[in-house]
């Protein structure tokens, strides 16, 4: 009876249509991880760079009434808290996790801080009259019966997610940076004397990183909510960093994972319907990536075996006698 | 006197005092910029702490947590994982010790101790899955600990609620522990202590849990310096390969650096629920997430320095609290003051300017006027 309520909430329109606003926050910080894992910097601070970008575009539409202008100070946001770590790390030598973890620290505490500097509370900031980004229709797919329900009518950012899954993609293959930020993430000292800047292109992934971390951001406090939570980001930006791993440096693997999990969350909440604690419920997504990466490292160690044994069985004279016993 | 300055400690230590220097400078800029009497919130920050018996309580209670937890993060960081599920053990230990020491029906001499081990047992078995996970399959230790994070809050709050929760009261909270299972004052029982004991034992709840804590520290010091274990944890810090090729096993090193380190992160959470709040209750360990990190960076994963590292962070945690109660400066100013610290740390290049004078032996004074770098 119960499982019969949940199969048919999971085939339903409207549950396709949350599993599109619940990806849309994963897939921004994985996008950004994606672009910063390629030029060899993976950014550790999205989780803190999320609350960032949601934190000042709250406060910045409350304060102007300007939505587009709050969407645009989120971004710099974003884009100037990355840079502060792409400073401590490539200028001053920060080890990159650790600079991460001091940059997430520093951002759950100083949003928290800032707001209760602010407006005098520590949790939300409902108090506040603070704007959500507009929905979009899309014009005739709208009108078909269950694919406009499914597709139409989300915030834009959801819209904006995956159309900067292309972007990435055309950015990655198609452009001379992404030519180059690749080059650098696979070997900065080949990149170097091939004439390419290596710390310009890792600045500008961790810029572009920075950027989309903080939409990310400000999907949850400006469309998913309309409000700023301490602790908002709860997790996306570290499943972002998942979703990078099993993505293996790919857009598509990338967001097919980010959607994986995306999946995990709005499950999580059809569930939350049922009689089961909401607490084992909410742990549904995380457990999900842990499960999701330790599936994708059993088969890598696979491919890395075959790999070898190939190797191997090909080379078999010329190898040092210790390479050979597997 | 130039041999004292060209002693790698007294370097780092320089190195250590600027950055907290910066730190607590930037805090104060930033207090000036938020506050109506910036004087009195920083004031109340920096001093609030010795103001009376039970902040200094406070103090040394908030101190004895983060001995346990920078311990406990310096061996994971020694091995060089970035393991940083504590927060995750922590809370479940606390909360495995909070219920065998409310509901175990023995004699408090065995429940006491049945509690700690509860605890122990429960970190460790939490720390199994990210552990092997890393050593075996090479997954992220730093994202797995993460999520195992997560699980671990909701599910301690899923267990708070359903199995301890105490009726008709606001705040989701179990019963208080009872008194012969609460850890006792560290002060001992001598005629002439009389008084102060019976001072401490009203304002405070510092345990013996300092005896403990020393014990912990020296353990620690012990464990990784003077024992094949603790060599073993090194070897694989510093260059797994070399260690791999040195004949020691690698994955084991990693699996058991991460589950010792539980062992410690649990007499935080015991000392938590024992000592400070006393019974089980919702965000009992809120805020501690990173305060191992902070303090094994600050140490340089050096077990002997965490008592003074925990002392010093302590006695900021406890000086946010006096703040945010006398002035209209949010708490959370800590958090922004080691967070600029840890970036100043681990900034390797940063902070150049101490290791320059306090190196200018001659030649090297030569090489700096001549402009190239040694």
């Amino acid at each position: 009876m119960t499982i019969d309520l949940v199969l048919r909430g999971i085939f339903s329109t409207f549950f396709l249509a949350s599993v599109l606003r619940i990806c849309t926050p994963i897939i921004f910080p994985s996008m950004g991880g994606l672009v910063a894992a390629a030029a060899g910097v993976s950014n550790m601070a999205l989780e803190g760079i999320m609350l960032w970008g949601a934190f000042t575009g709250v406060f910045v539409s409350a304060n102007t009434g300007n939505v587009w202008l709050a969407v645009l100070a989120g971004c710099l946001a974003g884009i100037l808290v990355a840079m502060l770590l792409a400073v401590a790390h490539l200028r001053f030598g920060s080890d990159r996790f650790l600079a991460g973890l001091a940059v997430n620290l520093f951002s759950s505490g100083g949003t928290v801080f800032l707001m209760f500097s602010l407006i005098g509370e520590k949790g939300n900031t409902s108090t506040l009259a603070s704007l959500s980004v507009p929905n979009v229709v899309i014009p005739f797919i709208h009108d078909i019966p269950i694919l406009g329900q499914i597709l139409s009518g989300h915030p834009v950012f959801t819209y904006i997610a995956f159309f900067s899954v292309w972007v990435i993609y055309i950015l990655m293959y198609r452009t001379r940076l992404g030519v180059h930020m690749r080059a650098v993430g696979e070997n900065p000292a080949a990149a170097t004397t091939l004439g390419i800047n290596v710390h310009r292109v890792q600045y500008i992934a961790l810029a572009i990183s920075g950027l989309f971390a903080a939409m990310g951001g400000m999907s949850l406090s400006m469309a998913y909510l309309q409000m700023f939570q301490r602790e908002m980001a709860a997790g996306r930006g570290w499943i972002g960093i998942a979703a990078v791993n099993l993505g293996a440096l790919r857009p598509i693997p990338t967001l097919i994972a980010a959607m994986i999990f995306g999946f995990a969350d709005a499950l999580a909440n059809q569930l939350g319907s049922l009689k089961i604690p909401t607490q084992l419920v909410q742990s549904i997504p995380f457990l999900t990536t842990v499960i999701g990466m330790a599936v994708y490292s059993i088969q890598q160690r696979r491919v890395a075996i075959e790999r070898r044994k190939k190797y191997a069985s090909e080379h078999y004279d010329e190898m040092p006698e210790e390479a050979t016993q597997l | 006197m130039k041999k004292f300055f060209d002693s790698n400690n007294v370097r780092s230590a320089l190195r250590i005092i600027l950055a907290l220097t910066i730190g607590l400078t930037f805090g104060f800029i930033i207090t000036l910029l938020v506050s109506d009497d910036p004087i009195k919130a920083y004031t109340a920050f920096l001093t609030g702490p010795l103001s009376q018996l039970n902040r200094i309580g406070d103090w040394l209670e908030e101190s004895l947590t983060l001995i346990f937890l920078g311990l406990a993060v310096t061996i994971v960081f020694n091995a060089k994982q970035f393991y940083i599920g504590l927060e995750g053990q922590m809370i479940l230990s606390a909360l495995a010790s909070g219920t065998v020491a409310l509901y175990l029906p023995v004699d408090p001499i065995i429940r006491v101790p049945a509690a700690f081990l509860a605890g122990m047992t429960v970190s460790v078995l939490w720390a199994v899955v990210p552990a092997v996970l890393k050593a075996y399959l090479g997954a992220s230790e730093l994202v797995t600990s993460l999520m195992f994070n997560s699980i671990a809050l909701r599910l301690f709050e899923y267990i708070l609620r359903t199995y301890l929760q105490l009726p008709h009261v606001n705040g989701i909270m179990s019963e208080r522990v009872p008194e012969d299972a609460r850890l006792t004052t560290f002060i001992p029982n001598l005629p002439f202590l009389q008084e102060t004991r019976e001072a401490w034992t009203k304002a405070t709840s510092v345990s013996w849990m300092v005896y403990v804590a020393l014990g912990a520290v020296l353990l620690a010091y012990l464990l990784l310096y003077k024992t094949k274990f603790g060599y073993e944890i090194r070897a694989v810090g510093a260059n797994a390969k070399f260690a791999k090729y040195g004949g020691i096993n690698v994955n084991r090193t990693i699996v058991s650096s991460i589950l010792v380190s539980g062992i410690f992160a649990a007499l935080a959470g015991t000392h938590l629920v024992l000592a400070i709040t006393q019974r089980v209750v919702q965000g009992m360990a809120f805020g501690f997430g990173f305060e191992g990190i902070n303090i094994a960076i600050l140490t340089g994963n050096n077990p002997l320095g965490v008592p003074i590292a925990s002392l010093f962070y302590g006695y900021l945690r406890a000086g946010s609290d006096v703040m945010e109660r006398v002035s209209d400066v949010s708490r959370e100013l800590v958090f922004v003051v080691q967070a600029a610290v840890l970036l100043l740390l681990t900034a390797e290049r940063l902070l150049p300017v101490v290791q320059q004078v306090v190196t200018t032996d001659e030649e090297e004074a030569a090489h700096l006027k001549k402009g190239s770098v040694k």
